[in-house]
């Protein structure tokens, strides 16, 4: 007799709890292996049958009351975990998330296409405040640069998406522009496959936590704060490596400045110093190991580069390359690993557009860097008081030789 | 949508406030299935298309397939419910692979065929569905079962959310008959059903996601690195850990979301890496995959009951399957073949010494060497290519002499800590279940517990990475 579906009356196999062979036979031996005390009959213990609604059994225990007693033992361990990083210095702040970039990248599909954009990696996301931008040119850009990571990628994504019809800036930091470094390439995919479910907690967590907590950074993790204690011996042979530590105080769009802890508190950028001078020492990484190597890469970058700058201006994106500053042992690291004649040189004259480095220009000198790659907040602002006006007269220049150019094709046509 | 974000306890939170309304249980069930459609379309609206064919078939198919009396006609209407699922899980899972494997073997054959690109995206959870939806016209099929009377409760078993993209896969007998009268969580259940949730949560999103995945990814993510003993051993056994905490974490979590309404969702795991051999393995890992391979695949194939070859040869083609069902690559069929043999050793073994009563501490090295070989077909699992797959082998058998260290000292420790205690947990409660365990506890260390645990997921703040098992 058939059971129903309707009904929970479907048992037919053997209940007894204990080993059942795969279909059914008690194995030689089960006995050895049987259990005992099992409460429960799984579709394990029910071959070739089907099976029976499953039972679920309630722990007698007092559940309203320990409940209770967690929930008021979480609100006290996160009020003294909040507590620990406000005293640490930390400030709720937004929190530089994929999530956040791909706002910030769909409002060029949204209407803002024709925007200026700004590209590249940390030191273009904390050195170029918008507000100061926007008191200089009358315009805030879009903010799309990504810490750690070359803008190789997102220009090749401006470059396939029509809907970018605006000014393009790109900024260079020579180790990670021409090495193709991309510490949060992810971000682009993200962006491309982010589905309603994760837009939605990107809202939520926008409105509803990053405003409101301080822990609330990847930085202030659980496993990374333990990860990090200075009690941890160094296993032999293992070069320690230190990850970036919170540096950035970020935006609701992504405006983005140096973590004044890093100008305030010496021990602090002492520790950041060392993170970046980790990178000054030892061998380089495989492919810049020889000079062959390493013009092979510098070169595939800036291919890549100029293909994609090719087809923005062929849109009539007019496109600026912008060297930041960089100071100390960083300075004199990229001087030597990555000099100027063999990287930015190279990239403005394969591209075509034009470029403006800090050594070219006196306003863009003489500001403070305290670990070297980014500059204090107030500097920040200094730096982009002074570097708008040149970027938008590179903008109105390519701008004016379009013009002039179908301006002149218009001319020739004309019988 | 995953259970591990922002946007599931806001969705959540709205389920259980409508489904505390009192409102008529019709109504109720409308609304459950209208939520469940919505967690699914958040991952990709499109997809929630296949969910509808899927379910619409074999509605069809299996009020048909009984209806019908001649055999022919219910066997056609049977393989029209099996073809139209597998057809689906075989263009979306195995299109591309299937390509692939055409275009190597044309290639071995001198002819350079250029294949059309195929930029499939996988359907999340289609392969979990396609069981569950299979189960019943099956169970129609082979009269074990009469169809359900009702289709509002046949979609709703479809799409249930608490177990529609990652298991456990329900079979329509343990589910349909739940929808058949009012379902409202007693407070207890209500309460039992949030702490489930809260320990599945912290055993995704602290343990797996917080302090495995990072030491298995620093092993298994570099196709350059060549892992020396220690860290070949400690990135496998991070991975055995974070696999399980994955997925134990997941189908926790489901039995406790569906408590919260209600509803009885069976055991996916049942202490699995306290197995003694790998029929127990079996028996206690993803129960209700195993099982529903055992009754449609391994049963139909001829089982135990038609001699010793035959036996094998449904074991291993069984396995082979059931490992292909995981992932559209040879390296998860290799995967599936270990088990396969591992089973047919034990069953030989059995056979020969299957008088043999192991005490205690045999017991407990026959867990442990059972644990050794699963391990070994993790590395197949988690590796990317057999390459790396044997790289790692190499490692864990002190191949790669020279290795350059990986892993650090907290990863080491963190890794030792947590698979050791989760190992000896499982060894602790092997013959016994969680809430038997729960019961026998104080109510104070209990409430530390979960406090501490609640604490450990919003203090690591999971990034809402997808289960494992999603791209199954």
């Amino acid at each position: 007799m058939p059971s129903s579906i309707s009904s929970s009356d479907a048992i037919l196999a053997p209940t007894a709890p204990g080993v059942i062979a795969a279909d059914g036979v008690a194995a030689p031996g089960a006995s050895l292996f049987e259990r005992p005390g099992f409460v429960r009959l799984t579709a394990s213990d029910r071959p070739g049958v089907a099976q029976p609604v499953p039972e679920r059994d309630i722990p007698p225990q007092p559940w309203g009351r320990i409940l209770l007693g967690a929930l008021l033992l979480f609100l006290a361990l996160m009020a003294a975990w909040e507590n620990q990083w406000r005293q640490f210095g930390a400030q709720p702040g937004y929190r530089n998330s994929n999530g956040a970039w791909a706002e910030q990248r769909r409002r060029i599909a949204t209407g803002e296409g024709d925007r200026t954009v700004l590209i590249g990696s940390s030191r273009v996301l904390f050195d170029v405040q918008l507000d100061q931008w926007q008191a200089a040119t009358g315009e805030r850009p879009i903010q799309l640069a990504l810490e750690g990571t070359t803008p190789v990628p997102v220009l090749e994504d401006l470059a396939a998406d029509p809907a970018f019809t605006g000014r393009l800036l790109v900024g260079v930091a020579p180790d990670l522009f021409f090495s193709g470094f991309a510490y949060r390439g992810a971000a682009i995919k993200h962006y491309h496959q982010q589905g309603p479910s994760q837009r939605i907690g990107h809202w939520l967590s926008k409105h509803a936590l990053e405003p409101y907590f301080a822990f609330y950074d990847p930085d202030f993790a659980l496993p990374t704060v333990l990860e990090r204690q200075p009690w941890w011996p160094l296993r032999p042979e293992l070069r320690r490596h230190m990850d970036v530590r919170k540096l950035m105080v970020l935006g609701a769009d992504r405006d983005t400045h140096l973590w004044s802890k890093v100008e305030t508190d010496a021990q602090y950028r002492a520790l950041a110093q060392s993170i970046w001078a980790q990178h000054f020492t030892g061998p380089p990484p495989p492919p810049m190991r020889t000079p062959e190597g390493r013009a092979a890469l510098f070169g595939a970058q800036v291919d890549r580069a100029a293909k994609a700058v090719a087809v923005l201006r062929a849109r009539g994106v007019p496109v600026v390359f912008v060297r930041p500053p960089s100071d100390g042992a960083y300075y004199a690291f990229e001087q030597a690993a990555l000099p100027r004649a063999q990287t930015w040189d190279l990239l403005l004259q394969r591209t075509g557009a034009p470029g403006i480095h800090f050594e070219d220009h006196r306003a863009l000198q003489g500001l403070e860097l305290p670990e070297w790659s980014h500059l204090t907040h107030a500097d920040a602002r200094r730096f982009t008081t002074a570097l708008a006006p040149l970027v938008v007269r590179e903008f109105e220049r390519q701008d004016h030789a379009r013009q002039q150019a179908a301006a002149t094709a218009t001319a020739a046509r004309t019988p | 949508m995953v259970f591990n974000s922002l946007t599931f306890i806001v969705f959540f939170a709205c389920v259980l406030v409508l489904h505390h309304l009192p409102l008529g249980w019709t109504t109720k069930k409308v609304n459950l299935l209208i939520a469940s459609y919505l967690f699914y379309a958040a991952w990709n609206p499109p997809f929630v298309i296949l969910l509808w064919i899927s379910t619409v078939v074999d509605w069809w198919a299996a009020k048909k397939l009984a209806d019908a009396v001649e055999p022919h006609r219910r066997r056609a209407w049977m393989l029209l419910s099996v073809v139209v699922n597998l057809g689906m899980l075989g263009y979306f899972k195995y299109g591309g692979f299937l390509m692939e494997n055409f275009t190597a073997l044309m290639g071995a054959a001198g002819i350079g065929y250029q294949p059309p690109k195929l930029d499939i995206v996988l359907p999340v959870g289609i392969s979990f569905y396609t069981f569950a939806t299979l189960s019943y016209t099956l169970d129609v099929y082979l009269r074990r079962a009469r169809p359900a009377s009702n289709a509002l409760d046949y979609a709703l078993f479809v799409t249930f959310f608490p177990h529609l993209v990652a298991g456990p896969i329900m079979r329509p007998t343990e589910l349909v008959p739940q929808f058949a009268t009012p379902r409202q969580a007693t407070g207890d259940q209500l309460r039992f059903g949030l702490a489930l949730m809260v320990l599945g949560l912290f055993q995704k999103v602290v343990l797996a996601d917080g302090f495995l995945a990072p030491a298995a990814e620093a092993v298994y993510d570099n196709a350059a690195v060549v892992p020396g003993t220690l860290d070949a051993w400690m990135g496998t056994l991070a991975f055995s850990g974070q696999i399980f905490c994955d997925f134990a974490g997941y189908s926790t979590t489901a039995i406790g979301a569906a408590m919260c309404l209600g509803f009885a969702m069976p055991d996916n795991f049942r202490f699995p890496y306290a197995a003694v051999g790998f029929s127990d393995f079996w028996r206690r890992w993803h129960i209700t995959l195993s099982a529903w391979l055992r009754d449609y695949l391994y049963i139909p194939l001829g089982g135990n009951r038609h001699g010793v070859s035959r036996t094998y040869f449904a074991l291993m083609a069984t396995m082979l399957l059931g490992g292909l069902w995981h992932g559209a690559s040879w390296t998860f069929v290799v995967w599936g073949g270990l088990h396969g043999l591992y089973l047919a050793g034990e069953r030989m073994l059995r056979a020969r010494w299957g008088h043999w009563r192991p005490g205690p501490f045999a017991l407990f090295l026959l867990g442990l060497l059972t644990y050794t070989l699963i391990n070994v077909t993790w590395v197949f699992f988690r590796a990317q290519d057999f390459g790396q797959a044997w790289s790692v082998l190499r490692g864990m058998a002190g191949a790669n002499g020279a290795a350059e260290p990986i892993l650090d000292t907290p990863a080491l420790t963190m890794v030792a800590l947590i698979v050791a205690g989760l190992v000896i947990a499982h060894w602790l409660m092997r013959t016994s279940t969680l809430e038997s365990m729960l019961a026998r506890r104080h109510p104070v260390p209990l409430a530390a517990a979960l406090g501490g645990m609640a604490f450990a997921i919003a203090a690591t703040q999971g990034a809402g990475n997808a289960f494992i098992y999603f791209q199954f």
